[in-house]
């Protein structure tokens, strides 16, 4: 659901990663700049928003953060549905947990196609010393699926900012091209019509009453 | 409508106006010429009478079923049979509801367009009336709101009339086909409004929420889990799942929340009650709005147990024992009705929108539950849910799981009752020790002064002459050497 009027747009990410790759912990560096912090205020770290204005465009992001467990991920499909982004978070040191990414990004392809913008992001790159899926293999990976990669480590507040800019960027682009593709008429149109605003409100009207109840 | 215009005669006579009981107040054409109170009296009567009336009918037929499987079958087990009174009872309720309210009007309906006044003559009572009194005051808020937004203001009103109006004639529509049309028209509304008023979004969201809210206040009735769908078998296999499941624990499901917290346990209660208040809502907002309180509700039980905010497991979990112990009513029905015909926009990217997909996903686990999913043996899950033994008989507590909670409450307080009980008398005892130790103390004090005194009697004796120079007495002061004198150094 790219936002209407060309200039704002609001969009769903996904947040896709077994349970103790830390998907909690990088939303709330993002959002709320803390790390394992007793003053943590908010409530909770399942639903987060956030505003970025990028280059003029007002963007409004909301994170979806997906239960985790094994026994959870039949409801995927349902967390996902309409979604136009999502990060999928492995651990560095846990060669299992990029499988379980792996697995992800097949999954979604499967069921969003193209449509939707991959991240692959690698956590804990504090603990550097045990990592156990190596950047070479992580990265070759991404690119074969049409994923970026990045590193990130919500201890140190490392790669969170960029993975999340990129992220918003390669969306807009995204819903971009889906307008034009769309045909970018109606914006235009509307655009357009505003100077003779009064005048054209009477047939309007019944004409969109008429389109109202035949579809 | 009828009513009202009769009354604005010229000659209204003052009894008229006063409320029918004769209490002195006035009454009200709207509740049937009682005043407020008096007709919440009435009209409470009325129901109750319903309600007993129901539960006759319920028994007599759990009665008769009782009777015929008995003598089909012999003797059945104590818990199915609760469960056949259930069933019997609800769908004995909605059959009755549809032979009395919903067959004269579908009947009626192909009389025409007169069936709006039919409607408000109804004979079946007092829940109706209160409908329309609802739809009424909606109705003018919708319009009260409107003004606000001057010329697009007419042009939502006139095009929710119109839609409105077209709805009517596709009821017999299948109800996929229904939801489609309303999508549509709420994406033509709010394209409109932006693109043609430049209605600022805040604004937007509001007018788009007062559109639902008027709109599906009056198409409610026939769009909520209508009679073409399975929604309502869907609803009655959901509910019948949730009660087979009873004897799941939190601890099975890794539920992050300490009952035995007061505060906790408050949370809980709350957030059940939000979750089956949900289907007392009629309009998709506010039965979103339930699921909100209910999650917040939640986060705080997660919050006050834990101290951190809940993640997205933290709270599915939990979620999903609320549904199970609240066992809501109508669920499948209202997740339809709010997926059908909710705002869209409302629904796909909002606060709100994760919260109800959390519901779906709580609804989901619980359809597809088996024993990997708790953790639980095979042979284990099919015991428990034949109901051959309860995990909670295992524990050290008694208790048999149906006990309620103030029963349970109130032995844990006669618990501690006794043992302050205990206490107190410790202490009680103490301190006559003491009180006895201290006289005993005192005694020995006394007894110890007066041994003294007879061992030592006071002597009086003649005061001594006065003493000469302290050192008068040393006879060698003359041989002692002179004191030092003090000696200058140069330099």
């Amino acid at each position: 659901a790219g936002g209407g009027g060309g200039r704002s747009f609001s969009f769903k990410v996904v947040l896709l990663g077994e349970g103790c790759v830390g998907k909690t912990s990088l939303v709330l560096r993002y959002c709320e700049n803390k790390f394992n912090d007793k003053h943590i205020t908010t409530l909770q770290a399942s639903f987060l928003t956030k505003k970025l204005n990028i280059g003029g465009k007002r963007v409004n992001l909301a994170i979806w953060d997906t239960a985790g467990q094994e026994r959870f991920h039949a409801l995927g499909p349902i967390y996902y549905r309409d979604s136009n982004g999502a990060i999928l978070v492995y651990d560095i040191t846990d060669e299992d947990s990029f499988q379980k990414v792996k697995n992800w990004v097949k999954e979604l392809r499967k069921m969003l196609g193209n449509e939707i913008c991959l991240c692959i992001v690698g956590n804990k790159i504090d603990l550097e010393k045990e990592r156990h899926v190596s950047v070479q293999e992580a990265e070759t990976y991404a690119e074969s699926v049409g994923a970026k990669h990045y590193h990130t480590s919500a201890k140190q507040n490392k790669g969170i900012e960029e993975l999340f800019l990129d992220l918003c960027k390669r969306m807009i682009e995204t819903a971009q091209v889906d307008e034009r593709a769309r045909g970018n008429g109606s914006s235009q149109s509307g655009t357009a019509r505003r100077g003779v605003q009064i005048i054209d409100d009477e047939p309007q009207v019944q004409s969109s009453g008429g389109c109202c109840s035949s579809g | 409508m009828s009513l009202k215009s009769e009354r604005r005669g010229i000659h209204v006579d003052q009894s008229e106006l006063l409320c029918k009981k004769g209490c002195g107040y006035y009454g009200n054409p709207a509740w049937q010429g009682f005043c407020s109170k008096c007709w919440r009296e009435e009209y409470h009567k009325a129901r109750q009478k319903q309600i007993q009336e129901d539960w006759e009918l319920a028994e007599r037929l759990q009665r008769e079923e009782e009777e015929a499987y008995a003598s089909s079958q012999g003797t059945q087990g104590a818990q199915s049979l609760t469960f056949s009174k259930f069933e019997e009872k609800k769908t004995n309720e909605k059959s009755r509801k549809v032979t009395t309210v919903k067959k004269f009007f579908g009947a009626s309906s192909r009389a025409g367009t007169k069936k709006e006044v039919q409607e408000a003559k109804a004979p079946s009572p007092s829940i109706h009336r209160q409908a329309s009194i609802e739809t009424d005051r909606v109705s003018k808020e919708f319009i009260e709101f409107l003004k606000t937004y001057h010329k697009p203001g007419q042009e939502i009103y006139k095009q929710c009339k119109i839609f409105l109006d077209a709805m009517h004639h596709k009821r017999e529509l299948s109800i996929e086909e229904q939801s489609e049309c309303a999508q549509d028209f709420y994406q033509n509304v709010a394209e409109k409004l932006q693109i043609r008023w430049k209605v600022s979004p805040e604004k937007l969201e509001k007018a788009m929420d007062q559109i639902e809210k008027y709109i599906m206040t009056r198409l409610y009735k026939y769009v909520f889990c209508p009679e073409t769908t399975e929604d309502e078998k869907k609803d009655l296999a959901v509910q019948k799942r949730i009660r087979a499941l009873h004897w799941v624990t939190p601890q099975m499901l890794c539920v992050p929340v300490n009952e035995d917290i007061p505060e906790v346990s408050d949370m809980v209660v709350k957030a059940i009650t939000d979750i089956i208040e949900m289907d007392s809502k009629r309009v998709p907002h506010d039965k979103l709005a339930c699921i909100t309180k209910c999650s917040n509700h939640i986060f705080n039980a997660i919050k006050i147990t834990r101290n951190e905010p809940a993640s997205a497991d933290d709270f599915l979990q939990t979620l999903i024992y609320i549904v199970l112990k609240g066992n809501p009513p109508r669920l499948q029905s209202n997740i339809q009705y709010i997926t059908r015909f909710c705002n869209p926009s409302r629904l796909m990217s909002g606060e709100d929108g994760y919260y109800f997909t959390n519901l779906c996903c709580a609804v989901a686990f619980i359809e597809k539950l088996d024993a990997q999913s708790l953790n639980l043996s095979n042979e284990d899950f099919d015991r428990y849910m034949s109901g051959q033994t309860s995990p909670k008989k295992q524990e050290p507590e008694s208790w048999s799981p149906d006990v309620c909670i103030g029963v349970k409450q109130m032995y844990k307080n006669l618990d501690l009752l006794s043992q302050l009980n205990e206490r107190q008398e410790i202490i009680v005892s103490e301190a006559k020790k003491l009180e006895r130790d201290l006289i005993d103390w005192t005694d020995g004090i006394a007894k110890e002064v007066q041994d003294i005194v007879e061992k030592y009697p006071l002597e009086i004796k003649p005061k001594n002459p006065p003493l000469a120079a302290i050192d008068s007495e040393n006879v060698e002061n003359d041989r002692l050497p002179p004191p030092l004198q003090p000696q200058v150094y140069a330099g």
